[in-house]
């Protein structure tokens, strides 16, 4: 039955109109970054090779956008059924409330691979004309930001791309998560993403306590940036973060009246 | 007979305020069962109740004996329509919203799918997106969707809800059908002219309470007679295994047959006991009178438009 439900989320999140919005913001999203004039000005360093345009797609990207664009699709994917008052028809059917939830959380935990996997594939296409060769300088994600320090090879700035938009898709899975869980509690698609977007909004404010920072859930959007210990602690409060959502979700779903 | 769906002592608060208190009622297999009242009256919480979509805060609800909220898969006996209109996929046609339910449902043959569809007078628009389809339309896939896995439980939250009378007839014979091989059909509605058709039994709810249940099959076969000899009358049909209740209403007799075909063992009987039959004719019962009469013994009713 899993497998069933799985495929059938999959085809509502094809369906899903923020999907298709997002694709579209992200097809045309790196091209800015490889040709915008204001580049040196913003990040102290000009563009000249291929593999730094993904790199200022995800930097520009992880802080407000794709959160965004991730809340929103997750809020859909129970919250259209809400709307369309399909989820009662579904729970009708024999499907365990915690089976179907399950399968959506699923999908949403994969949708932000599907858009980092899209954005990278449009920014390495947007950055052609700069060449894929190596080059002097850094990819923007390493630890010598785009300035580098000297000759950077075409696989090890390939390498050091693949690492960082795999781990910031790892970073956006509790927005997804967290956008499922009010999605549950409110019943409704706007407030599911908006009081998602608001709590990002709020750790952000939270950086004042500096102690409370490293702990934040807007802190670890910024966690390619990390390694070794401090990777791993990201990694480990992503999951933390991500369990307690997921958690809380299926055990309000499992007593909600619908 | 076997009780397919059983509800007792059931009661659902918010906060302070009860929206259902403690209702009761059985609904057995070949029976429609049917839940009237005016609106705000508590029957779309009972369905949403029974069919396990709400959670009672009091009570329990039995599906085939058992809690169908601790066995899903009791669900594949259930048909149900919830939402009026009833609600589908609005970017699929109206065949790829049955396919889903099939899927759902752990698979149904596609030829019952036609059959289905056919069957809701709606093949033409199979192909159709769902936007484009009327209520009525709506409604009546959801019917399709619900008699989809041919369930020994059917409930229909306002089956009837935006139809013409043609699809109205339609639905109605669907859950004739459906009673007839030997499925127990629980809704609820407003148009009571319908229901005393073919309903078995109706429960008037009102405030949340189930204030009156009428065995409508009983008074079905309900009959009134003017006869000689009154007594001797009551007395020796009320002896015979197809009369089950008779007694004296003034001048006449007014007894419940049995079977509706026994109706000519009476005329009989009383033909071999010498006793003269003057008037014979069936009981009828008003059920949108009664309903009237006892939804009006609240004053905050009074007022109402009785369908």
């Amino acid at each position: 039955m899993m497998i069933r439900l799985l495929s059938i989320e999959f085809g509502k999140l094809l369906r899903l109109s923020s999907l298709r919005f997002s694709l579209i913001v992200l097809a045309i999203y790196p091209f800015l970054w490889a040709y915008a004039p204001g580049v040196f000005k913003a990040y102290g360093s000009y563009v000249v090779s291929a593999f730094q345009v993904p790199a200022l797609s995800l930097l520009s990207s992880m802080q407000f956008l794709l959160p965004l664009l991730v809340a929103i699709a997750s809020a859909e994917l129970l919250g259209l059924e809400m709307i369309h008052g399909t989820l009662a028809t579904v729970l009708l059917r024999p499907v365990t409330r915690s089976g179907l939830l399950l399968s959506k959380i699923i999908i949403a935990i994969s949708y932000p691979f599907l858009l980092i996997g899209f954005m990278f594939i449009v920014s390495l296409i947007a950055g052609i004309p700069l060449g894929f060769s190596d080059f002097v300088g850094g990819t923007g994600v390493g630890p010598s930001g785009l300035v580098g320090d000297g000759l950077l090879t075409a696989s090890g700035a390939m390498l050091e791309l693949i690492r960082a938009y795999f781990i910031a898709g790892i970073s956006l899975l509790p927005i997804s998560l967290l956008s499922i869980l009010f999605t549950v509690i409110f019943m409704n698609v706007a407030s599911g993403a908006l009081a998602t977007l608001t709590v990002l909004i709020l750790m952000q404010l939270l950086v004042v306590f500096p102690w409370l920072e490293p702990y934040l859930l807007s802190s670890q959007l910024n966690s390619y940036f990390s390694s070794g210990v401090s990777l791993g602690r990201a990694f480990a409060l992503i999951a933390l973060y991500s369990a307690v959502f997921a958690v809380s979700a299926m055990l309000i779903f499992e007593r909600k009246d619908y | 007979m076997q009780t397919l769906i059983e509800v007792n002592n059931l009661s659902k608060r918010y906060g302070k305020k009860t929206i259902i208190d403690d209702i009761s009622f059985k609904v057995n297999a070949g029976e429609v069962y049917a839940l009237v009242g005016p609106n705000g009256a508590g029957k779309t919480t009972v369905i949403r109740l029974v069919t396990g979509l709400s959670f009672p805060t009091d009570g329990e609800v039995k599906l085939f004996g058992e809690n169908a909220s601790k066995k899903p898969s009791l669900r594949h006996k259930l048909g149900a329509v919830v939402e009026a209109p009833a609600a589908f996929y609005p970017y699929l046609s109206g065949e790829d919203n049955l396919k889903l339910h099939a899927k759902l449902a752990g698979g149904v043959k596609a030829e019952r799918i036609d059959e289905v569809l056919e069957m809701m007078e709606l093949s033409y628009a199979r192909a159709q997106k769902l936007a484009t389809y009327s209520l009525g339309m709506r409604q009546r896939l959801g019917v399709a969707a619900a008699v989809l896995t041919k369930p020994d439980i059917l409930i229909l939250d306002e089956p009837a809800s935006g139809m013409d009378p043609l699809s109205l007839h339609l639905v109605h014979s669907v859950l004739r059908e459906a009673a007839r091989n030997g499925a127990a059909v629980l809704l609820s509605t407003h148009h009571l002219d319908e229901v005393v058709t073919y309903c078995s039994r109706v429960a008037i709810l009102e405030e949340g309470k189930l204030i009156d249940e009428v065995n409508l099959h009983d008074r079905r076969q309900r009959y009134r007679a003017k006869v000689s000899q009154i007594q001797r009358a009551e007395d020796i049909l009320a002896d015979t295994d197809f009369v089950r209740h008779i007694k004296q209403r003034a001048d006449e007799l007014v007894f419940i047959l049995a079977e509706k075909e026994d109706l000519a063992k009476v005329t009989a009987t009383l033909f071999e006991n010498n006793i003269s039959l003057f008037e014979l004719m069936p009981d009828t019962f008003n059920l949108k009178a009664y309903y009237r009469e006892q939804i009006n013994i609240n004053p905050r009713f009074q007022e109402r438009v009785v369908r």
